[in-house]
């Protein structure tokens, strides 16, 4: 047998608990990134105007910083000042704050396109605005939503990858390490490459499903945006 | 006693002076209608009336009591009033049934058993029921305008403000929509309705309050206002809209 793929099936144990850790940490932030997208995208129509910016403001700041320099800047930064967060805690925080406001932009841009006069409709008719958030905005937003979300996720599958880098032990952080002491790196990244593939064609095919599932009535036949 | 009575209610956005001091009342079963020259200030009225929009000065009594008091209970006033758009305003992503049961599940807390049935009564007296179970997207112009008449009723309000509701619809689903607000006319029920359409404001009112540049100029009822009235910016309005039909 290729002797590679006898690295492959020696390391297995260490190769699935890295894929564990990978899955783990995809599932947590796409929960906790939809959790708080939601949050940050409510803030963002608060009555309250500086509440508003504020949120506005926390939104673009994490959009426009690399997500690199927040987990550098909790693992590594934060120790000295008497903090010391695990690989794990620092890759859930950051991966979390870094999804939610993309998420919650998606949801911002939904909420543009939807039709006001409903709101208007709901207002008149003597809803309170929680309401009227639950009810009517928030489920219209996250079903036009839907496309863009789901493409997040995969992002958070390939992101992942990136936790290596804080000594998170990820999946890529366990090729890593089979590279470098088999040294077939060309082939332990292209193997690391087709399982990335293989999960997000998975994440696709559900994608793909659901958005037909919730498409908004009457705007079923736009497709992807 | 009159279910609204509005004295010289006064509403300026960012300095410019939109109702001038408007005083009108409507009483419990009585039918009015609202008509005027575009950008008089109609849809503000109304606004201002279920506290949509806040008014900046004048008393409005709505069942005896001022609800432009601060510690007014908005929520509990605007279920008290049924409110129709000249857009439908129908939530997308419900049904025409759903969009019914909303409020009274939400705000009426009635059970989801009842509120159908409810709905179900509602829709049939509008010839809706066969479309209970389709979306917005999927109905008509006059369909949705009558789902949303639907809507609004079903909340058992103490009146109903419609603002221009066949507006947006070709003439026939107009006919269909002013078929179904003269029944409402015709059962009594109190209403507000603001319209440019002088077929639907004599079929559906008891009186017509004419408003001019954010005051009310006028009130009587069609005949008379539609052909024969003594204040020169009426019969203008009047020639141009009636003329041209
Ligand atoms: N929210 C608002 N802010 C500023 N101006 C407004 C607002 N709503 C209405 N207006 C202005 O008030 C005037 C009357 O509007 P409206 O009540 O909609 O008139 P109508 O319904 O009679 O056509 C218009 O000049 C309009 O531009
Ligand atoms: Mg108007």
């Amino acid at each position: 047998m290729d002797a590679f793929v006898q690295d492959l099936i020696h390391y297995s144990p260490q190769i699935l608990a890295g894929l564990k850790n990978t899955l783990l940490l995809m599932a947590i932030m796409s929960v906790t990134g939809i959790a708080g997208g939601i949050g940050l995208f409510y803030l963002s129509l608060a009555q309250n105007r500086f509440l508003r910016r504020g949120t506005e403001r926390f939104i673009s700041f994490f959009i426009g910083t690399p997500l690199l320099v927040h987990l550098f800047l909790m693992y590594y930064g934060l120790p000295p000042l008497g903090i010391r967060l695990s690989a794990f805690a620092v890759a859930v925080i950051g991966f979390t704050i870094n999804v939610s406001a993309y998420n919650a932009r998606y949801l911002m841009t939904a909420y543009n396109g939807l039709d006001k006069t409903q709101i208007e409709a709901a207002r008149a008719q003597g809803f309170r605005f929680f309401q009227i958030f639950r009810l009517i905005i928030l489920p219209q937003a996250l079903r036009l939503s839907v496309p863009s979300l789901t493409n997040q996720v995969i992002q958070n599958l390939k992101d992942t990858s990136v936790a290596f880098l804080i000594q998170y032990p990820d999946f890529f952080a366990q090729m890593q390490e089979i590279a470098s002491t088999n040294f077939q790196f060309f082939k332990t990244y292209v193997a690391a490459g087709l399982v990335y593939l293989a999960l997000v064609s998975v994440i696709v095919a559900a994608a793909r499903r659901l958005e037909r599932k919730v498409a908004l009535p009457g705007l079923e036949t736009l497709g992807r945006a | 006693m009159a279910l609204i009575d509005v004295q010289d209610l006064i509403k300026r956005f960012d300095g410019k002076e939109v109702l001038k001091g408007v005083t009108m009342s409507l009483s419990e079963g009585q039918s009015k209608v609202v008509m005027g020259a575009s950008g008089c200030g109609k849809s503000t009225l109304l606004k201002c009336l279920n506290l949509l929009v806040s008014p900046t000065s004048g008393r409005i009594i709505f069942k005896g009591e001022d609800i432009t008091r601060p510690d007014m209970d908005i929520h509990r006033l605007r279920q008290d009033i049924g409110f129709v758009f000249q857009h439908f305003a129908l939530y997308t992503h419900l049904t025409v049934e759903e969009n019914i049961t909303l409020g009274l599940r939400k705000i009426k807390k009635m059970k989801t058993a009842a509120a159908r049935e409810k709905a179900a009564f509602e829709l049939e007296r509008v010839g809706m029921i066969e479309h209970r179970n389709k979306y917005p997207a999927h109905l008509s112009g006059g369909q949705k305008q009558r789902a949303a008449i639907v809507r609004a009723l079903a909340m058992d309000p103490a009146v109903l403000f419609l603002d221009e509701p066949t507006s947006a619809l070709d003439p026939q689903m107009s006919r269909e929509v002013v078929t179904v607000i003269n029944k409402l006319y015709l059962d009594n029920i109190t209403m507000l309705c603001v319209t440019h359409d002088p077929f639907l404001a004599k079929y559906i009112s008891d009186s017509i309050v004419f408003m001019h540049e954010g005051v009310v100029v006028a009130e009587d009822v069609a005949e008379r206002l539609f052909y024969e009235h003594e204040d020169p910016r009426v019969r203008q309005f009047y020639l141009s809209v009636i003329d041209h039909r």
